[in-house]
């Protein structure tokens, strides 16, 4: 496995109390492969992907417990210069908003050629050639002339494609795209998820996929986590999860799709709202909103259930994830 | 950018004519020049209106003005009543007062951006409490209580500076005057850097940076400090031009004869050649600060620069 988080807790401790975004995580990705993390916002999606980066705020943030186990080491227990030398080099991450993710005041060259500068010691000079190559890469039109503008005189699209040239740059083992393109114009996303999966594919990489939108996910994910109130309730492959949810909670989530096919008829949406993180409900965090319900989730903590019917690998923390898979 | 310069340039003719005319007015309703020309007794009738003759005093305000305006531009800033050329003045005391803003600006940018960086990265810290404090402190004690208060200690007291500067006034001995002088402005350089510091911090491209892989030298000075500066270098620009005019209060206390020391002396005495030229210097010194200053801005940002 080329990363795998393990059991990862995180909290943030703010004025009015603690706040339990990540609780108890286990994920997994292999070289080459897609994992896509969905969940609504709060549901520790993007928590647990800043701290496999290791880019937390901490303090407020804390890492309370777990592994973050990347080709074989464990991160948390690096030291921090070991830990930068990671970061940028073998795993990347691509950020939601390109246009305030880069540094305004300097040339998209000078940025894109800063990691070759830091990481393998070049000079200027070959740096800036090697920015121009990327961006010709993620196919950039003009790059050679376009390499000394600053990110404000490129279109988002655009400014998107210089984000993931940048986490390409020294080829890393991992990429963490979090929601790449959400920012982005519908005609937009297409080819940015596009680019983004071909590169993948040449250069071999681990993607995890960080959305909440369920369209992007069948497209390119190999295999779907599905995160609430900063726990995994549901993972498995790609397919099996759109045919047969085993989670109320995913199951809700599918239903929320408009369908071109059910024309007229009012969109579902889960009822209730996300929990409160320094007050997650006891038992099964989602048993407020769940219509499957009963005395036992709201007092004991489902496990993640080896869903057995299922030929494929998969998991959901639901006491009655056999009646969901069927019903 | 050229085309920017010279509408710049030409904005400041307005300008540079508005308050020069202000300033002339202002010292002529300050009273009557030759009255102060013979001390406490009453002047001699016949000689006064010699004098107004000669000085050209009989004439109508809008004459004296266009008249004086002419000669400024040959260079003549006219003659004091003491019989001094205005530019002998001149001479003498800009170069000292120039050299007490070089003195204050370094403090500010050394001591202030230090400060403000070390403070905006430990917000809420022991370090940041203690420094917020002190500056606190600073920017509600005036000047001249600060000032008294270090030439007394260190000048009088422990005899670690000379108390009075002497008049060839060289760098060294404007240390603790430009400190004086940069005090309050070095207290809000301070504060300035360090909310901007603090507020950029938290920013979408420091994170990336971070994320980057980049040593955390590099992170605060190339990414951080680059974009948290940009307000700070603007009030520093604009300071130069209070600096070289505000110098009154400092060049009293350590006896510099820079031009504070000129002007104050100029309107005790009201000699109106003296105080109307240093103070059209002083605003054309103003006018080509907050040029410098806009231009610097888009020089330090691209996105003001193309836009």
């Amino acid at each position: 496995m080329l990363l795998e988080v393990r059991d990862l807790h995180v909290e943030f401790r703010t004025r009015d109390g603690v706040a339990k975004a990540v609780n108890g995580v286990d994920y997994g990705v292999d070289a080459g492969e897609t994992l896509a993390v969905l969940g609504e916002s709060g549901s520790g999606k993007s928590v647990t992907a800043q701290a496999v980066m290791g880019i937390l705020d901490m303090p407020p943030g804390r890492i309370t417990g777990g592994e973050i186990l990347f080709q074989g080491r464990d991160l948390l227990r690096l030291k921090e210069e070991e830990r930068r030398k990671v970061r940028g080099a073998e795993m990347a991450m691509i950020f939601q908003d390109a246009l305030s993710s880069l540094n305004p005041v300097l040339t998209v060259g000078d940025q894109l050629g800063e990691m070759f500068v830091v990481h393998r010691g070049m000079s200027r000079k070959d740096a800036r050639a090697k920015a121009v190559e990327l961006m010709d890469r993620v196919r950039i039109p003009a790059a050679k002339e376009r390499v000394r503008q600053y990110p404000h005189q490129f279109s988002g699209g655009m400014r998107q494609r210089i984000m993931i040239a940048m986490a390409l740059a020294l080829e890393p083992a991992l990429i963490i795209a979090d929601e790449p393109t959400t920012a982005l114009d519908v005609t937009v996303q297409a080819q940015v998820m596009e680019l983004l999966a071909e590169l993948r594919r040449e250069y071999r990489m681990g993607l995890i996929l960080i959305t909440h939108d369920l369209g992007v996910v069948a497209d390119v994910a190999d295999k779907i986590a599905v995160m609430y109130a900063g726990r995994i309730v549901e993972s498995a492959p790609v397919h099996d999860i759109y045919k047969a949810p085993a989670h109320p909670y995913t199951r809700g989530l599918l239903d929320s799709i408009p369908r071109l096919d059910q024309k007229g008829r009012q969109l579902y949406a889960i009822k209730g709202l996300p929990p409160n993180l320094m007050d997650i409900p006891p038992g099964c965090a989602f048993h407020p909103r769940c219509p499957l319900a009963q005395d036992v989730c709201r007092t004991d903590v489902p496990p993640l259930y080896e869903v057995t019917d299922s030929d494929a690998d998969r998991g959901s923390a639901c006491h009655f994830w056999r009646e969901c898979l069927h019903g | 950018m050229g085309r920017y310069v010279v509408r710049r340039l030409l904005q400041m003719i307005p300008v540079f004519i508005g308050s020069t005319l202000l300033i002339f007015l202002m010292v002529n309703v300050m009273g009557d020049p030759i009255a102060g020309l013979c001390g406490d007794r009453q002047c001699d009738p016949a000689t006064a209106a010699q004098l107004r003759k000669e000085f050209g005093l009989d004439k109508p305000v809008w004459q004296q003005y266009l008249t004086y305006m002419g000669n400024v531009f040959t260079g003549d800033f006219g003659t004091a009543f003491n019989g001094q050329e205005v530019t002998e003045l001149m001479s003498t005391a800009f170069p000292v007062t120039i050299r007490l803003t070089i003195v204050a600006i370094l403090l500010q940018i050394i001591i202030g951006i230090t400060l403000g960086v070390v403070t905006g990265l430990r917000r809420g810290r022991p370090v940041d409490t203690g420094v917020l404090l002190v500056t606190l402190v600073v920017i509600s004690v005036p000047t001249f209580v600060t000032g008294l208060l270090l030439q007394l200690l260190l000048g009088v007291e422990w005899g670690w500076i000379r108390p009075s500067v002497s008049s060839a006034a060289p760098f060294d001995e404007l240390i603790v005057p430009g400190l004086v002088l940069a005090s309050v402005s070095l207290a809000y350089v301070t504060r300035l850097t360090r909310t901007s510091i603090a507020e950029n911090r938290r920013s979408d491209y420091v994170r990336t940076a971070i994320a980057k892989g980049l040593p955390r030298h590099r992170v605060v000075t190339r990414h951080l400090l680059r974009n948290s500066l940009i307000p700070v270098v603007t009030f520093i620009g604009a300071d130069i031009g209070f600096l070289m005019g505000g110098a009154i209060v400092t060049e009293r206390i350590f006896n510099i004869h820079g031009v504070g020391y000129q002007l104050y002396q100029g309107i005790l005495r009201q000699n109106t050649q003296t105080v109307v030229g240093f103070v059209t210097v002083l605003v054309l010194v103003f006018l080509l600060c907050n040029l410098v200053v806009d231009l610097l801005y888009a020089v330090l940002d691209p996105r003001i620069r193309y836009a």
